[in-house]
């Protein structure tokens, strides 16, 4: 007797039935060996999902995965205990099936967050390693040239919004106002009186 | 008498291996290569025994094979 899931005959034996609701050539049922062999197309499922998913069935079925062509993996799932019928093979099936199809979805996902997941993880290693220390700060280089700011968002408030400076000296030789010039008279003549 | 083929690309030899192992004390065990498969064939006095422990073991070389993260692709590179 040989466990010969890894082939797929093209014409079904008698002991093979199709099952409803699924293609022919992709899930047939054997209900003398308490069997279901599936064929799925690897480009829509990947190996990774292929295990995530078989693993899972593995406390109530015997799971051998197989490859029988560069484009296809193959299951068979028979039956650990007990002698179930073709209803309880069909539940079986496409059970397997909707769980293959979420962990190709989850491993899809998870590839294309695979970036985000590292720089979030990367960023928190680097704050966990805490603040650098004076050796380090000694040791870093502050030569790299200033970054680009052509719409000039790295101006600095006052820069933008301050008063302007008055660049040259009046050509008129009047001195500017200082702190130790008299105070201006006020309106009435009056020099204001010191407390 | 089972012949249980084993894919080279779906299944790691190390973890076949460790699962024969694990399984000794319960059958007799004869483990070859094939270009594409690891083959382990499994003899035991009793044909439901025979059928369940080459399930068993099956299943335990797939876990540990998952568990392992898959098959090294260098490892099946030539086939």
């Amino acid at each position: 007797m040989t466990i010969s899931a890894l082939s797929f005959p093209a014409r079904l034996t008698q002991m093979q039935a199709v099952v409803d609701g699924f293609p022919a050539d992709l899930c047939t049922v054997d209900v003398a060996k308490n069997s279901v062999e599936l064929r799925v197309e690897s480009g829509l499922y990947p190996l990774g999902a292929l295990y995530g998913a078989a693993y899972i069935f593995i406390d109530r079925c015997y799971v051998l995965l197989g490859r029988p062509d560069a484009a296809h993996l193959s299951v068979s799932l028979a039956w650990k205990k007990g002698t179930p019928d073709e209803v309880a093979l069909r539940e079986l099936a496409g059970e397997f099936m909707n769980e293959l199809l979420s962990c190709a979805w989850r491993a899809k996902i998870s590839e294309e967050s695979r970036s985000i997941i590292e720089a979030v993880t990367a960023q928190a290693f680097a704050g966990a390693m805490g603040a650098p220390s004076l050796d380090d700060l000694e040791k870093f280089d502050f030569s790299d040239g200033a970054f680009e700011d052509p719409l000039g968002i790295a101006m600095s408030w006052e820069d933008k919004y301050g008063k302007k400076k008055s660049g040259a000296a009046p050509s008129d030789g009047a001195t500017p106002p200082s702190a130790e010039a008299p105070p201006p008279e006020t309106p009435g003549g009056a020099k204001p009186e010191a407390t | 008498m089972i012949a249980l083929r084993l894919h080279r690309h779906i299944y790691r030899g190390a973890s076949v291996d460790e699962a024969v192992k694990i399984f000794t004390s319960y059958g007799t065990f004869e483990r070859k290569e094939e270009p594409e498969s690891w083959l382990v064939e499994v003899t035991t006095d009793d044909p439901q025994r025979e059928r369940r422990i080459a399930g068993e073991l099956a299943n335990y070389a797939l876990g540990l094979t998952v568990k392992a993260g898959g098959v090294d692709p260098k490892a099946t590179a030539s086939t």
